[in-house]
């Protein structure tokens, strides 16, 4: 293999590709992420990468970056074989990757920030002056609207994407990789964002853009790559991208599982919980909707989509801008201490930083939302919390059995269950939980979903945010699928695949398509 | 979690106690000082000068706990303890010495330590300020306040009785000051162990995003806790104005470093949620017997902060390992949280 490639050399054949990676091949655990993936891209080229979760995107850009080391298979750059073990190896090829912001210091200037590490010198001096010029030169010639002399944290965060880029820029690289770029910045700095991006490829410089957003990929790509499950599943031309289509891809032809839906129905019990118009600038708007009791309300939609924003400001974690919330009947304005008396709970997405306090027992923190039964006069039964806390260790069998191990010693399951606990005892009326099972193993799943049939059963109206499509469709009464910040979709009658769902995340509306089509 | 977590049997914490590494350390010292000063160290009489000289840091170490263990920290307790003392004595002066004006006095040595509290509360959980700098600023800010109520001089206050016996009284041959102590110590105790509030001040130090969406009212939580390090600065000035039979803006200068170094040789983590009552007097204890057994080995004043802390890092970095070992578990990086 070597003799050849050295041979290669020598003939320095002019490849069609800047990059190229052949057969390549990732497990995790003997759980092989990806099978035999073939990827290439072209010199000056916008090239998209999509999947649904855990199709390999990440895994395939870590391996590309240095960070994995592959298995098996081969990367090629600029026609020769390369072998990528770190960062370091990535960014001498010319292969960068931006970041949200992550790698910028933001007390320093722009130009301090993009010469950081190579520092030009007079003597044992800064040259002040030639750095800031070859910035300013950087900035000219991509055509960049940017202050060298500013702070950047006094930059948005789409001007400090665009710093990124220049630091990429000014280390030469000639394939940028951008993963959700478009994740947190307003339409505007999207925009900007895209003309960037058509500089570069005038420049000669390749990107490789994943996201989720269809209309995105539509707009910018040249070619798209659809993985799934560790597979290429296909490369479109710029004029075979559709986004139907491409939704079809990156489920699969054959529907996955048996993948029916619940049989969706608006449920006859009374109204419990009613939003009206809530808006949130820039983040949700008009969002209305009603939640019945007993009902499990899914709340479907890709990541960034505005679903945890909208149920923590029903919750009283977040403050909004105007919208009416009823609560049976009658006007709340959220507060979370008066919503908890009125018997609501949140389970919220981020476990580690807002579900509970790793220090403290399980035993205290379930105790925590507890303290008006547990205490009388602000002095704590220790008895009664004490008996709460091994009830709810036995009833969710959280492990290992003893209600005073720090939960942030319990592994991810176990923590989520201590979270769910502290509700548990509660007569609750409005049960929000966010993302449940992200992140733990299949026995644990089986006893969150059962917790929430269970708080459905007992007239709890459950809100169930989650970005697992077979969970949401197997657990959820009825649908809401929020795309953008408003609610797209409602699923109320009947069954569904997970194609629809998964369509109606993307913001496709199929119905409309048959109907213009 | 310290022991505070968990509340065994009677026998069973006894045991514990046995076991406990501080008991020891606190045996092998006073065992260490006790050879080397044969019939000097382990008498009556200088224990009872320990104590004593530990008090005013015993009272103290009680409330600055609290914004310790909300990953915070008061480092104007000395300044607090100065002023409150003059504020005290400054009264009573005032009013011919009379009886009635001791109570004013008090109270008004107690307002001031509130007040200071009460403003640190709200500014640490309102606007995004480290607490150590906002009560750094205090700290001179307070002391200024000391030097104006003083007039930058040594008050002296001899009487009346009942002012005297604050810090001079023995009933049934207890110091009074002792007394103080233990029953700020109980009420410390009390809060953080079996009320609401204590339970809600560990949650909130561990993580305050976590208990502000499991319903506690942490802002609440954050400035009650300053005001009470405020309040038991301000006792401990008035305590010790009045041991010492006078106010002066200086009295309680270095207070601050002793108190923290008292809560951490105790157990009290910096990054908050985690110490209690019982290792933070156990700290003031240690600290206290160690400088004064060096006093009367008669070392010179100099080498007094060397030996101090070369203890004081022995005995932190023991208990540290130990607890480190009876837990079994790997330390955790903990995410810092700005209580804050």
């Amino acid at each position: 293999m070597k003799m050849l490639c050295r041979s290669g050399r020598g003939v320095r054949k002019l490849s069609e590709y800047l990059l190229e990676m052949k057969g390549i091949m990732k497990s995790f655990n003997d759980n092989p992420v990806l099978k035999n993936v073939d990827f290439d891209v072209k010199p000056g080229e916008v090239h998209a990468l999509m999947g649904e979760n855990g199709a390999g995107k990440s895994t395939l850009i870590k391996i590309l970056t240095g960070i994995y080391p592959k298995d098996g298979g081969e990367i090629f750059f600029d026609g020769q074989s390369v072998e990528i073990n770190n960062k370091n190896d990535a960014s001498k090829l010319g292969i960068s990757c931006i970041y949200q912001e992550l790698s910028l210091i933001p007390t320093l200037t722009v130009t301090q920030n993009i010469m950081l590490g190579k520092e030009k010198r007079i003597g044992g001096f800064l040259n002040k002056g030639k750095m800031r010029k070859e910035v300013v030169e950087l900035i000219n010639r991509y055509g960049f609207h940017l202050n060298p002399d500013a702070n950047v944290e006094s930059l948005t965060i789409g001007q400090r994407q665009t710093v990124e880029i220049l630091k990429a820029l000014s280390e030469q690289s000639r394939l940028i990789i951008m993963d959700e770029p478009t994740a947190s910045l307003s339409s505007k700095e999207s925009d900007a964002l895209f003309e960037i991006i058509g500089n570069l490829r005038n420049n000669g410089v390749s990107v490789i853009y994943i996201s989720h957003r269809l209309e995105e990929v539509y707009r910018l790509a040249d070619r798209l790559t659809v993985l799934r499950d560790g597979v290429r599943e296909a490369v479109l031309e710029k004029d075979e991208i559709v986004p139907a289509e491409v939704v079809r891809l990156m489920i699969g032809k054959e529907l996955k599982h048996s993948s029916q839906s619940n049989e969706f129905r608006v449920s006859d019990q009374p109204v419990s919980l009613e939003v009206k118009n809530l808006t949130r600038k820039g983040v949700f708007h008009d969002i209305s909707f009603q939640a019945h009791r007993g009902e499990i309300l899914g709340f479907a939609g890709l990541v960034g989509a505005g679903r945890t924003e909208i149920v923590r400001c029903i919750y009283g974690a977040d403050p909004y801008d105007s919208g009416q919330i009823f609560f049976e009947g009658k006007e709340i304005k959220p507060s979370i201490p008066a919503n908890i008396e009125r018997g609501f709970g949140l389970v919220p997405e981020d476990r580690r930083g807002q579900g509970f306090t790793p220090l403290l027992s399980i035993e205290r923190n379930v105790a925590l939302t507890n303290y008006d039964t547990l205490a009388r006069n602000g002095v704590v039964n220790a008895g009664a919390e004490r008996r709460l806390g091994n009830e709810m260790v036995e009833k969710l069998s959280i492990r290992p059995f003893d209600s005073q191990i720090p939960v942030g010693n319990l592994s991810g399951g176990n923590q989520q269950k201590a979270v769910v606990a502290k509700w548990l005892s509660r007569d609750m009326k409005v049960m929000i939980i966010d993302e449940p099972t992200a992140g733990i193993d299949i026995g644990a799943k089986d006893e969150i979903y059962r917790i929430l049939e269970d708080f459905a059963s007992r007239g709890t109206t459950v809100l169930l945010v989650s970005s697992d499509i077979q969970e949401i469709m197997k657990v959820s009464h009825r649908i809401l699928v929020v795309t953008k910040g408003a609610i797209f979709k409602e699923f109320s009658n009947g069954r569904i695949t997970e194609e629809d769902l998964m369509m109606a995340e993307f913001g496709i509306d199929e119905e409309e398509a048959e109907k213009n089509g | 979690m310290g022991e505070n977590a968990k509340s065994g049997t009677a026998s069973g914490s006894f045991k514990k106690l046995l076991k406990s590494p501080r008991l020891w350390i606190l045996i092998v010292t006073i065992a260490v000082l006790s050879v080397l000063q044969p019939g000097v160290f382990l008498t009556r009489a200088n224990m009872i000068s320990i104590l004593l000289s530990i008090s005013i840091y015993g009272i103290m170490v009680c409330g600055t706990i609290f914004p310790i263990l909300l990953g915070g920290i008061d480092l104007s307790v000395g300044a607090v303890a100065a002023a409150a003392g003059a504020a005290c004595v400054v009264t009573i002066v005032n009013h011919d010495f009379s009886n009635p004006s001791v109570l004013t006095g008090v109270l008004f040595g107690l307002g001031i330590g509130l007040l200071v509290g009460l403003a640190h509360g709200i500014i640490v959980s309102t606007f995004s300020v480290p607490p150590f700098l906002i009560t750094l600023a205090s700290q001179y800010i307070v002391y200024g306040i000391a030097q104006l109520l003083t007039q930058n001089n040594v008050i002296a206050c001899m009487k009346p009785a009942t002012f005297a016996f604050l810090g001079g009284g023995r009933p049934f041959g207890i110091p009074f000051s002792i007394i103080i102590m233990a029953v700020m110590a109980l009420i410390s105790y009390f809060i953080l162990n079996r009320t609401v509030f204590g339970r809600t001040v560990y949650a909130v130090g561990g993580n305050v995003e976590a208990s502000r969406l499991s319903g506690v009212r942490s802002r609440m939580v954050i400035i009650v806790c300053y005001m009470f390090s405020g309040l038991t600065s301000a006792l401990a000035g008035i305590v010790l104005a009045s041991m010492n039979r006078q106010a002066i803006a200086k009295a309680a200068q270095g207070y601050d470093n002793f108190v923290l170094t008292a809560l951490v040789v105790g157990g009290a983590s910096l990054m908050g949620g985690e110490g209690n009552i019982t290792g933070a007097i156990w700290g003031a204890f240690l600290v206290g017997m160690v400088s004064n057994g060096l006093r009367l080995l008669g070392i010179a004043s100099e080498y007094h902060g060397i030996f101090k802390c070369i203890v004081i890092v022995a005995a932190v970095s023991l208990d540290a390992t130990m607890r480190y070992r009876k837990s079994g578990l790997q330390r955790r990086r903990r995410r810092k949280v700005s209580v804050s």
